[in-house]
């Protein structure tokens, strides 16, 4: 639809200004990924959940 | 009341749309044995009927498509034979039509490909995917018919009267293929052979794992958001069943790669290729869980260059139906040559071509 911008795009718009918070995220799921349980990496998903709210919210 | 819902919309549920004159089939399931259900069938057509609904976007997808359907083609060129009646089963927009209708990448010369065809019958159950290239300049370059299927599971065509069925990146979403494929080898003239590509196996795994994992550690669980998919094993006993010869059973990896996990996902449901398994989750993924899947994909399969691989695993599949004039595979102790003698004999010759016991 033309001049209407689809909720995943704004979501990977902001999602592409966290690289960094993102990739230290992925960094702590990836060092024993055979043993993943739920909020193993709460504190980085955190950090990387802020800075992607402050770049969705300054569009 | 009057409940006036979305069902408006969904065609009726395939058993009660078919005619029961139609319906008499030769290909049945084993009496008893219960249909497994993996896959929704009519979620499956509203996917591919929104996605086409946009045939902008629908267009700018169809990579993958023309790829696998220009591969198929060339495998049905191998075949040295002129093929009067071909149907192409889950033609989606007919991209093996559109492929047929260029020249083959080994003999540029040689005009399209199409020449080797007679008559191409595409059947597809999506109605707007099916015809949304119909006004395309290529569907007066072969001799083109259009069909569409009440459901993608039914072959509503007479025994003996294809002498070739293509199908491409349809069958993996079938969710009685033993039964799909003993319909074609009905359909199939004999000593026909049949053409198949479906994706399987391995594809997509980077996108499963990834969201496996953010699921894991966001939400405690797993819920599916891709489909159970075929093995290269599995084909070869699957078309053995239906009943088809001479197998040709292979493999091939085609690796795209994306900007970023929502590209993917975005192209995937453009194509109408999204998830329609029958105990999926309902509503989109959650929000954490996407941000949290980009992360993880990245880390794990991403490229050095930033992009991140996404794995389409095709397997090809050509099986032919049995007749009495094919070559067969000649009776136990007619052999009047030792195999044995002819290789020890290569061997001291060091390798050489023909060996020192030839006829």
């Amino acid at each position: 639809m033309p001049g209407r911008t689809r909720p995943i795009d704004k979501l990977a718009a902001a999602a592409a200004k966290c690289t960094k918070e993102g990739s230290v995220y992925g960094k702590c799921i990836m060092a024993d990924y055979n043993n993943v349980h739920k909020d193993k990496c709460i504190t980085e998903f955190l950090k990387l959940k802020e800075c992607y709210l402050t770049a969705y919210k300054k569009r | 009341m009057n409940t006036y819902t979305i069902r408006a919309f969904i065609p009726p549920l395939p058993r009660r749309s078919i005619p029961l004159r139609a319906a008499r089939r030769y290909a049945v399931q084993t009496p008893g044995a219960p249909t497994m259900e993996i896959f929704s069938s009519q979620h499956k057509w509203l996917q591919k009927e929104r996605a086409a609904a946009n045939a902008d976007a629908s267009r700018s997808v169809d990579y993958l498509r023309d790829e696998v359907a220009s591969r198929l083609c060339e495998r049905l060129l191998d075949i040295n034979r002129h093929f009067p009646q071909v149907l192409d089963l889950g033609a989606n927009a007919c991209h093996i039509g559109r492929m047929l209708t260029q020249p083959s990448a080994d003999q540029p010369d040689a005009g399209p490909r199409s020449n080797r065809i007679g008559h191409l019958l595409a059947a597809e159950s999506s109605e707007t995917l099916l015809y949304r290239d119909a006004d395309l300049p290529f569907n007066a370059a072969l001799n083109l018919t259009r069909a569409v299927l009440p459901t993608s599971e039914t072959l509503p065509y007479a025994p003996n009267s294809f002498d070739a069925v293509l199908s491409s990146l349809s069958l993996h979403w079938i969710n009685d293929l033993p039964s799909v494929l003993a319909q074609i080898n009905a359909i199939l003239k004999p000593d026909a052979p049949f053409f198949g590509v479906m994706l399987g196996g391995d594809t997509l795994f980077e996108l499963r794992t990834s969201l496996q994992l953010a699921e894991q550690d966001r939400r405690g669980g797993v819920a599916t958001h891709t489909s159970p998919l075929a093995d290269v094993r599995d084909v070869g006993g699957l078309l053995q069943r239906a009943g088809f010869t001479l197998l040709t059973v292979d493999v091939d990896d085609i690796v795209v790669d994306y900007p970023d996990a929502f590209a993917l996902m975005k192209d995937l449901q453009a194509m109408g290729e999204a998830n329609a398994v029958l105990g999926r989750e309902k509503g989109p993924i959650q929000r954490d869980v996407l941000l949290a899947g980009e992360s993880i994909y990245r880390a794990l399969h991403g490229n050095e260059d930033g992009s991140l691989p996404a794995t389409f695993r095709l397997i090809f599949m050509i099986g032919w139906k049995p007749s009495p004039k094919q070559a067969k595979p000649l009776e136990r102790g007619t052999g009047m040559f030792s195999i044995k003698d002819y290789l020890e004999g290569t061997k001291k010759e060091g390798g050489g071509g023909e060996g020192s016991g030839g006829r």
